[in-house]
């Protein structure tokens, strides 16, 4: 963690998973990183069920015209402060579906990413990785208030 | 929403397009008589992401990579459907080495589809550490995976004609390691699921679908199975090496010695598949013959024969859920088919929720859903209309009721 | 369900001509072959005329009682639209089964064509496909919601159609700079 920061986030944080329409790769490598091979629970970081309760934001898939208006809301409903971490390629730059007549766009087109994880799919090391930056960066922002 | 005049009593339920059952955005809508579910509605489409569409836009092999995204947890069986449609239009023949190495593959990923549904099924009933459990199990096949072809989920292991890495010798030591562990946790696996009182309660007598709705509605894979119908494309048609090898419909009645199409018999189903896909693997080791891993290594000239042939061609593959088909037509003049279709597995499994669901209550919808295996990605909520007023169940609300009834009936 | 006696590739494919002579065309039997032992796997295909369709799924269903429908295929050929339905039958039995793919085509101008689901519940959903994508009426069809295109895709744009119908100007590059 990064030094001199105080830690409000010490204990937990708390992470929701929302699926805009990608093919189950990378959903499957966030919960192999919560399994007893690479334990994210024993730091504390846990996923919930609803964003209301949530501090982080991993979104997988190319975003689908259905999907876009409830991706929208769900990071609406989330409470300050939160990041959002964009897991896999289809959610950066499309990967294999860059044309196509019913995908919105990267999700970098409708709502604002703080991470960007790139593989298709990553591994779950580095899902951790980014969930321990975006760690890193909540911690500042609320140094900064 | 469909117009329905409600009773006093009955009231209607939109589900979806996220739930915590389905991996996928799927949108149900249930109508509810106080605890039980009086009838069903299905929707699909929020995963839509025109993959035909955009097949036809590219070449066979580009659209090798593109299948292989369609589905992540039945990430080899898209390829292998589609090489085989391939495989038909251009009466290629494919070397006996190359069909053993394919089925060693396709066994591999059906053992870590079907553990992984195990977590996702214990789960759903409100037993973590048997999630746990079955996903330390499934991370020594993802190790074999991985030490096979490079890459844990999406493995770009076909190709048109064969495939593209060998096993050789200096492999084997490696895979019959992880064979021999999977052998001695077998019983440890059976144990915790089949023995179990809650499992039994929570399970047995609980989604029932009838052999006769099963073959009305096509049901396919471990799902019409369990209700007794014999569909296995692995057997029923002999293709890669599976004509060579010993293997047999699987049915729940060779542990319980009857048939009820439940939710307790799916287990079984699936439970038996991960130790006959073991002694599949085996087998094929034991039988490989040497020879070329592909018939034709150089691209260019694949893709010259094919855009001088005309033809049509289908290919079905056995996959972890169901029966994969794949139609192909190429016109002669383009290397980029004409038509493509891809018809995934669980599209025929979606009806037969109908029947499963009507009678049972709101607190078993998630195991009943996950038992069919679903490859969909889960979704948010669940809305509840009661007559006039609106109130949000969600995700956490479901799987809650689904735990508090487990807790219930162990009392 | 498998006490029907077993027909051969050809005896199939005889007792369809013998029962409507010059509705079937192209019929074609392919047999391929895999594995060390040479095991051979069988598909039929043929052209049935959109006028006895219905009643050629019904011969099939006297060879075999309950069909498998795996899928049917769409393809835009320019005048006409053609479907084929991927059926499967003998399953249940050791490298029994055949695949039987029956083709119809129906023309752009009269793009109709009865339901199948009265006799097979299954294909509810795969003809609800066909209705969206490429535009085909299904006559009698319980159900006639869209399947997998949104509810706000404009009306009149069918993906599959090679025509000016085609979702050409859906189209996006996700990979396009925005300015």
């Amino acid at each position: 963690m990064a030094k001199g920061l105080p830690k409000s986030f010490k204990k937990a944080l708390w992470v929701y998973h929302c699926n805009s329409g990608s093919c189950n790769g990378c959903d499957i490598e966030i919960i192999a990183a919560l399994c007893p091979r690479y334990d994210v629970e024993r730091f504390g970081i846990r996923l919930v069920g609803s964003p209301r309760h949530a501090d982080v934001l991993l979104i997988t898939g190319p975003v689908t015209r259905q999907m876009e208006d409830k991706v929208k809301r769900i990071y609406e409903q989330m409470p300050d402060p939160k990041a959002v971490i964009c897991v896999g390629n289809c959610g950066n730059t499309g990967d294999v579906f860059y044309e196509s007549y019913n995908l919105v766009g990267p999700v970098d087109n409708v709502i604002p990413v703080d991470i960007h994880v790139i593989g298709c799919p990553p591994r779950p090391e580095a899902i951790i990785n980014a969930v321990v930056k975006a760690w890193v960066k909540l911690e500042t922002l609320e140094a900064k208030k | 929403m469909k117009e329905k005049t409600t009773t006093k009593t009955t009231y209607q339920i939109p589900i979806g397009p996220v739930h915590p059952a389905l991996k996928e955005p799927v949108m149900f809508e249930f109508e509810i008589d106080g605890e039980r579910i009086v009838d069903v509605d299905v929707s699909l489409g929020q995963v839509h992401r025109t993959v035909e569409w955009t097949g036809m836009q590219r070449n066979p092999i580009q659209i090798l990579y593109l299948a292989e995204r369609i589905c992540g947890i039945c990430s080899y069986c898209h390829p292998a459907a589609f090489t085989r449609a391939v495989e038909n239009v251009l009466d290629i023949e494919v070397p006996e080495r190359a069909g053993y190495l394919r089925v060693i593959q396709g066994e591999l990923e059906r053992i870590c589809s079907h553990l992984l549904w195990a977590g996702v099924a214990a789960h759903e009933i409100g037993f973590d550490s048997v999630l746990y459990l079955t996903w330390q199990m499934r991370e020594k096949a993802m190790d074999l995976t991985e030490y096979l072809t490079g890459n844990r989920v999406t493995k770009a292991i076909m190709a048109i004609g064969g495939v593209r890495r060998d096993i050789t010798k200096d492999m084997l030591p490696t895979v019959n390691e992880t064979l021999d562990y999977f052998k001695d946790n077998f019983e440890k696996l059976r144990h915790v699921f089949l023995d179990d009182k809650t499992v039994r309660i929570r399970s047995q007598g609980c989604g029932v679908l009838t052999k006769k709705d099963a073959l009305k509605l096509c049901a396919v894979g471990p799902t019409t199975r369990a209700s007794g119908v014999k569909k296995d494309v692995r057997v029923d048609q002999g293709y890669f090496a599976y004509g060579d090898l010993d293997v047999d419909y699987v049915t729940p009645d060779v542990i319980t010695g009857e048939i009820n199409g439940d939710v307790y018999d799916r287990i079984i189903v699936r439970l038996l598949e991960v130790k006959q896909s073991v002694e599949l693997i085996e087998q094929c080791i034991d039988k490989m013959p040497a020879g070329d891993i592909t018939s034709e290594p150089k691209i260019p000239k694949l893709l010259a024969k094919i855009k001088k042939t005309a033809g049509e061609g289908i290919g079905r593959h056995e996959a972890p859920r169901g029966e994969v088909i794949h139609y192909v037509k190429f016109d002669g003049k383009n290397e980029n088919p004409y038509t493509w279709k891809v018809r995934a597995p669980t599209y025929n499994n979606i009806l037969p929720w109908i029947p499963m669901l009507k009678g049972e209550q709101i607190a078993d919808i998630p195991i009943v859903a996950a038992s069919t295996d679903p490859c969909m990605s889960c979704t948010n909520r669940v809305a509840v209309v009661h007559k006039n007023k609106k109130t949000m169940l969600d995700k956490e609300e479901l799987h809650r009721l689904s735990i508090e009834k487990t807790r219930r009936l162990t009392r | 369900m498998t006490k029907e006696k077993k027909l051969s590739p050809e005896q199939i494919v005889k007792s369809f001509k013998d029962e409507f002579k010059t509705e079937i065309k192209d019929t074609r039997i392919e047999k391929r072959k895999s594995g060390s032992k040479k095991n051979e796997y069988v598909n039929i295909w043929m052209r049935a005329d959109k006028s006895v369709f219905k009643n050629v799924i019904k011969h099939l269903m006297v060879l075999q009682e309950y069909p498998h429908l795996a899928v049917t295929s769409g393809s835009d050929m320019g005048k006409t639209i053609e479907l084929i339905y991927h059926f499967s039958i003998y399953y249940g039995n050791r490298n029994q089964e055949v695949s039987l793919n029956i083709a119809v085509e129906v023309p752009k101008s009269n793009p109709t064509i009865e339901t199948v689901s009265d006799l097979i519940p299954g294909a509810v959903i795969t003809e609800r496909e066909k209705q969206e994508m490429l535009g085909v009426k299904i006559k009698g069809i319980p159900d006639n919601r869209r399947v997998f295109l949104p509810d706000d895709f404009p009306e009149g744009v069918y993906p599959w159609r090679k025509d000016e119908t085609g979702p050409k100007k859906m189209v996006r590059n996700l990979h396009e700079v925005k300015k």
